[in-house]
């Protein structure tokens, strides 16, 4: 049981997600990656959705992935995976992990049917989302899960709804394991991959990934603003397993969403010089109801 | 063996002699009978294959597309709508050179909606780079997904077989479906190209920046352009292993007497047969040249057999809005500019939406162009429903 | 260029990866920085060195090594030092500072227990250096020269080795045993030594700059100074330099009931706890109040535990004999007034304030003046040996260092201007005209990310009961449990040089940070980082910076 624990809590660093990726300096996304696939291992499959990812990590001919990946279109990364599961299945092949990833508008907008349909028909593929609030790959437009109050260039006054909670949609489904994470706590991201990948059926991971030309900030501070996210009690780190929250991190001291929101050009228009706007308390109280929801 | 069954039936039955490994649909009319075929063939275990039940055609392709890629001979079947909804996957599918088959079994598009036949669908994707193959009749049909799958894991490219809705899925004919010992003679197992395998790490669906992506449409089209070899030693082959014509890139019918030539694809053509040997019987010499496989296009064979003629009238159930029948365009095309000038080649549009195509329709197009050459006229119009204020 | 492969599917084997090093503007450097404890050390220990060893390989022995490179009293120090490292210790804007000190003690004992040798570093010179004086500076100077090669030979005035350490340091504050030892271990290097030996009387000055390359004056400052009131001549009255030399001798002395000290420095307190050891009862008299008196802090509270009384504002006019012995003093209260040449508030008497209290030993330690008997030298202010700022004095090839230059300091400031003056000492002899390189700036408190580190609870050491204390001359702080002092060294920041916490190696996104093969180092891949700077800012010791792209 301890040499289990050992294994699941060993920190991998592989690279198999390797060096020469196109991504801005300092990208959570590359981060995250790279965490990920190191923690799955060499033993891997990775189909990947149209977006920063994609686009940094597989031009021809130089792509820097060490691990076999498939990439086809924007919303489908959930069903290409399905496919591959499928045919690993009837073939008689593997076991191998299966990891679909996409970023938070493949996920959560235009590819919402396809991981729907996958979580429902139960096929064992991990599925990973990279969110980093908006379709950055497209010049920074909104998507549903761009926070209340960002600009986006397609929203420049702000925001005006709500972070759609798909880590809770996705344990709706039925599916054995759910899990947030940030990039900042790799130990605690890796254990969750490994977790993951050791149970059979669909699951379903969501990071947060900090992009510093998309919020706003210099690529320094991508994890000082991931532990931020998370202190502020704005992006809880949770694990549901078999439909229960579980593993809740709580905050050791709560940090007031401005010390989050001050860092990053992406929400400068709620503060007038210097000074916040009711937005700031509106997003406080987002806040505070995460704080309360999940115990934090 | 020989067997009265429905067309639907006779496909999926010869697809599962095929042995595909994954086969992914979505339901639409009028392709459910063929999927819900293959799920009782699987569900009764008699195929050995993984049947994934998706929420939309755009996932039957993906699914598809990720099992092929992982080295699994995969099947899908659609129409219309469905495979509209599956385009962006389609073009994916042949950029990635995956030998998937899909059946389309041809139906209208919205809007307005219409579940019934005609072939603006299969035209729709015609430029995505999958040989499309039109059968005649419902034996021809099963025949082609044997073929298919053999044109398909030789060259690397898609094939499309299309098959009218309704007129031939729903039709039920006597069809001889192959033994599997047959089958599996003929058409050995899946030897794929590229896969992803961690055994041996392939990168698959890179993108390629404008140093390298025309190359790719331009091997493609040579791809297409030299499918034309093993397509027609696919239909020779069947032809010696299973004692029947089948397939290949044209086929004609009383045509080297005749004077006026029709060309047609698809499952009217038995009407037209019907046609001709009637006219024969009253001293007209009409003829027929059936288009078999419309991807890639069989310029060179239909110069050949056409060239004589100078009066054809190209019969189609498609249309391109705003420009005129696509099938015609494609025919004129087929000769160079000097030989078009005293030649009549006359466009029909027919049967759209399902529209009945008789015997009697196509007599009075034989008599029209007889007559005279018709730039563009769909048949049997019925005008009294047109309205002269939205013309 | 390679072939299109089919459907653009390629063998990732053969792929050659892009190099983006080509788009930085910042680049990442490791920085070796000074830090603070290091700064504040008037010997310039590694402290941060010998406790990252301790912490992250537990092993005594090479801690040792690491700390007496500098410092060749590690023991000694570890008890006697006012550790002005941990006042400077980053740690303590986290929580509590490293307890220095202690471990420094920890790793001394260590060295005397499983007998360590130092190693000598270059191999025998031609040039011999003569040095006067056996106490820190001296040893510090002649250890450092030995180990550069030269001929060292010490010519001390007293009959035993160790200076003020052991003539003017009691036992329970530093055993003589250990001062011992580690006196012997210097001395194993090779260098010689003769006792009894005064330079100035014995022998001349230039006795020794005629025969020997160089020398180094560590002569101290043994000499008492009185204050000057009458009785001072009468018996048991004693400058607190006698009183402390005649004990540590090993002489009995006579000291009566009543004691009274005068003075507010280190000597008045060694005085005061000697004599309260003795069994009297114990008054020190200090004419300002405790915020002034010069004394270490330790020193203080450790003489109130003992409860020694602690008069204030009190000033000795007259001692009161009967017969040539002591039996009281006279004093007049004083009052503080604005600062004057010492900083410290002045005292001025306050009138009709006189009082008498009982005495039957008066030892003045109001002060110490450097012996100068048969040394002819220049001095500043007519004190202490005037140097220049390579520590020459005004003798050619004479050097000085330690309290004969800058007046009462500490046992580990004299260890540090014993390396100095070894260093001046080589440089003088080589020629060697260059000055030395500066060293790495000093990483502040400011500079760090502390995220990564934990609260752990400072190690703290436990002194015997007062009663058990006053019974002898022992330690009054027994041996430390070598494990707790482990634990303690953990809690090292490792400031401004690397600990291998691996934050660079798995926050880069680039994977630019690698592993070095042969050093074990971690090394940045130029051709793939991208500069975005988060190694440096996630660094918790501030050893990466980020500077411009050349």
């Amino acid at each position: 049981m301890n040499e289990k624990a050992e294994e699941l809590n060993r920190v991998e660093k592989k690279d198999l997600f390797g060096s020469g990726h196109r991504a801005c300096g300092g990208c959570g996304q590359a981060l995250a990656a790279r965490l990920v696939h190191d923690a799955a291992g060499e033993n891997t499959i990775a189909c990947v959705a149209t977006g920063c990812l994609e686009v940094f990590s597989s031009p021809y001919p130089d792509p820097c992935w060490r691990i076999p990946f498939l990439h086809s279109l924007f919303e489908n990364p959930a069903a290409v995976a399905s496919g591959v599961e499928a045919a690993y299945k009837a073939l008689k092949k593997g076991p191998v992990n299966i990891i679909a990833q996409a970023g938070d508008g493949s996920t959560a907008d235009i590819g919402f049917q396809c991981i729907s349909g996958m979580f429902e028909r139960g096929h064992n593929v991990l599925y990973v989302c990279y969110d980093n609030e908006a379709y950055m790959n497209t010049g920074v437009q909104r998507s549903s899960f761009t926070p209340y109050g960002a600009w986006t260039s397609t929203t420049p006054m702000g925001n005006p709804t709500r972070k759609k909670n798909l880590p809770l949609i996705a344990a709706d489904h039925g599916i054995p394991y759910v899990a947030t994470a940030t990039v900042d706590d790799f130990r605690d991201l890796q254990r969750k991959v490994k977790t993951a990948l050791s149970i059979e059926g669909p699951k379903y991971i969501h990071i947060l990934v900090p992009c510093p030309l998309g919020w706003g900030h210099p690529g320094e501070l991508t994890v000082k603003i991931c532990r931020l996210a998370k202190d502020t009690g704005l992006f809880p780190i949770f694990e549901i397993i078999d439909g229960k929250v579980t593993n809740v991190k709580k905050i050791p001291v709560k940090v007031p969403v401005e010390e989050y929101l001050k860092p990053q050009g992406r929400f400068r228009f709620l503060f007038k010089k210097g000074v916040p706007t009711e937005k700031v308390a509106e997003i406080q109280e987002i806040a505070n109801q995460n704080i309360e929801r999940f115990n934090l | 063996m020989l067997k009265q069954i429905e067309g639907s039936q006779a496909v999926a039955d010869v697809v599962a002699l095929c042995r595909p490994n994954v086969i992914s649909a979505y339901p639409i009319t009028p392709q459910t009978h063929i999927v819900e075929d293959l799920s009782v063939i699987v569900g009764q275990g008699k195929l050995d294959a993984e049947f994934v039940n998706v929420e939309s055609e755009f996932s039957a392709a993906s699914v598809v597309l990720g099992a092929s890629a992982a080295g699994a001979r995969a099947y899908t079947a659609t129409s219309s709508q469905g495979l509209l909804l599956m385009a962006e996957v389609i073009y994916c599918i042949a950029g990635m050179r995956l030998p998937i088959v899909l059946t389309c079994a041809n139906r209208a598009i919205s809007a307005p909606l219409s579940i019934w036949n005609d072939q603006q669908d299969s035209m729709a994707v015609r430029d995505a780079g999958w040989i499309q193959l039109f059968a005649e009749d419902n034996q021809e049909a099963a025949d082609l997904h044997i073929q298919a799958y053999k044109i398909a894991e030789q060259t690397f490219l898609p094939v499309m077989v299309c098959m009218d809705g309704f007129i031939l899925t729903h039709a039920f004919e006597p069809v001889d479906i192959p033994e599997q010992k047959e089958v599996d003679d003929f058409l050995p197992p899946f030897k794929p190209r590229h896969i992803v395998d961690p055994r041996w790490p392939r990168g698959i669906g890179l993108y390629a920046d404008p140093r390298f992506y025309m190359e790719t449409r331009y091997i493609l089209h040579r791809a297409m352009e030299k499918s034309e070899k093993t397509i027609k030693e696919v239909s020779a082959d069947f032809s010696k292993t299973f004692g029947r014509d089948s397939g290949g890139f044209i086929k004609t019918y009383k045509l080297k007497e005749a004077d006026v030539a029709i060309v047609s694809m698809g499952s009217v053509v038995g009407t037209i047969k019907d046609l001709i040997d009637q006219l024969e019987e009253e001293g007209k010499k009409v003829g027929l040249l059936q288009i078999c496989s419309y991807r890639p296009f069989p310029r060179q064979e239909i110069y050949n057999v056409l060239k004589e003629k100078m009066n054809i009238v190209v019969l189609e159930k498609c249309i391109s809005l705003g420009r005129g029948g696509i099938l015609a365009s494609d025919i004129r095309w087929s000769f160079p500019r000097a030989e078009k000038k005293d030649r009549n080649i006359s466009s029909f549009i027919a049967g759209l939406g399902g529209r009945n195509i008789t015997v009697d329709d196509l007599r009075y197009m034989v008599e029209k162009v007889e007559k005279e050459p018709v730039e563009l006229e769909f048949l049997g119009l019925k005008k009294e429903l047109i309205a002269d204020k939205d013309l | 260029m390679e072939k299109l492969p089919l459907g653009l599917a390629l063998d990732l084997r053969k792929v050659v990866p892009y190099k983006t090093g080509s788009w930085r503007t910042l680049m990442p450097v490791n920085m070796m920085q000074t830090p603070p404890c290091t700064q504040s050390c008037p010997a310039g220990n590694d402290i941060r060195g010998f406790l990252r060893v301790l912490a992250e390989k537990q092993d005594y022995e090479e801690a040792w090594h690491v700390l007496t490179r500098t410092n060749p009293l590690p023991a000694t120090c570890g008890r006697v030092c006012p550790h002005p490292c941990e006042a400077g210790c980053n740690r303590r804007d986290f929580d509590t500072p490293l307890a220095i000190n202690c471990s420094e003690r920890a790793v001394g004992d260590y060295g005397l227990e499983y007998n360590l040798k130092h190693k000598k570093l270059i191999s025998k010179r031609k040039e011999k250096v003569a040095v006067v004086g056996s106490g820190p500076a001296g040893l510090s100077c002649a250890f450092h020269l030995t180990k550069r090669g030269f001929q060292v030979k010490i010519f001390e005035a007293n009959s035993e080795p160790g200076g003020w350490m052991r003539y003017g340091i009691p036992s329970y504050r530093l055993p003589n045993y250990i001062l011992k030892q580690e006196i012997e271990k210097i001395l194993e290097l090779g260098i010689e030594i003769e006792c009894n030996v005064k330079v100035g009387v014995n022998i001349p000055m230039d006795h020794l700059t005629q025969h020997y390359n160089a020398v180094f004056l560590g002569i101290g400052a043994q000499m008492g100074a009185s204050i000057k009131i009458p009785g001072e001549d009468a018996q048991n009255v004693f400058s607190g330099v006698e009183f402390l030399k005649l004990i540590n001798s090993g002489q009995i002395v006579e000291i009566g009931k009543d004691v009274v000290v005068i003075g507010g420095g280190n000597t008045a307190m060694d005085c005061a706890r000697v004599a309260k050891r003795l069994g009297a009862n114990v008054s020190v008299f200090y004419r300002r109040t405790r915020v002034e008196m010069p004394a270490i802090t330790a020193e203080i509270d450790e003489a109130l535990e003992e409860r020694i009384m602690f008069r204030y504002h009190t000033n000795p006019l007259k001692i009161i004999t009967d017969e040539d012995r002591v039996v009281g003093l006279l004093c007049e209260q004083m009052e503080l007034k604005e600062s004057d040449a010492s900083g410290r508030a002045r005292p001025v008497p306050i009138g009709d304030s006189e009082s008498t209290y009982p005495a039957d030993t008066v030892i003045m330690a109001t002060g110490q003046a450097v012996d100068y008997d048969g040394i002819e030298i220049r001095k500043q202010n007519d004190q202490w040996i005037s140097t220049n700022e390579n520590l020459m004095t005004s003798i050619d090839g004479v050097f000085a260092g330690g309290d004969a230059v800058l007046g009462l300091e500490t046992v580990a400031v004299a260890i540090g201007q014993g390396l100095r003056a070894a260093s001046a000492i080589e440089d003088y002899i080589e020629g060697n005209l260059e000055s030395q390189l500066s060293p790495p700036p000093v990483i502040y408190s400011k500079d760090l990310n502390t995220y990564y580190y934990t609260h752990e609870k400072q190690f703290s050491k436990k002194a015997v009961s007062i009663h058990t204390r006053l019974k002898n001359f022992r330690e009054i702080y027994p041996s430390f449990d070598r494990q707790e002092i482990i634990k303690e060294a953990e809690r090292c920041f490792s400031c401004g040089l690397c600990f291998y916490c691996g934050n660079c190696y798995m926050y880069c996104p680039d994977n630019a940070v690698k592993i070095s093969p042969s050093t074990g180092k971690y090394d940045f891949d130029l051709d793939f980082c991208k500069g975005c700077g988060l190694c440096a800012i996630e660094c918790p010791c501030h050893y990466i910076q980020m500077t411009l792209e050349r």
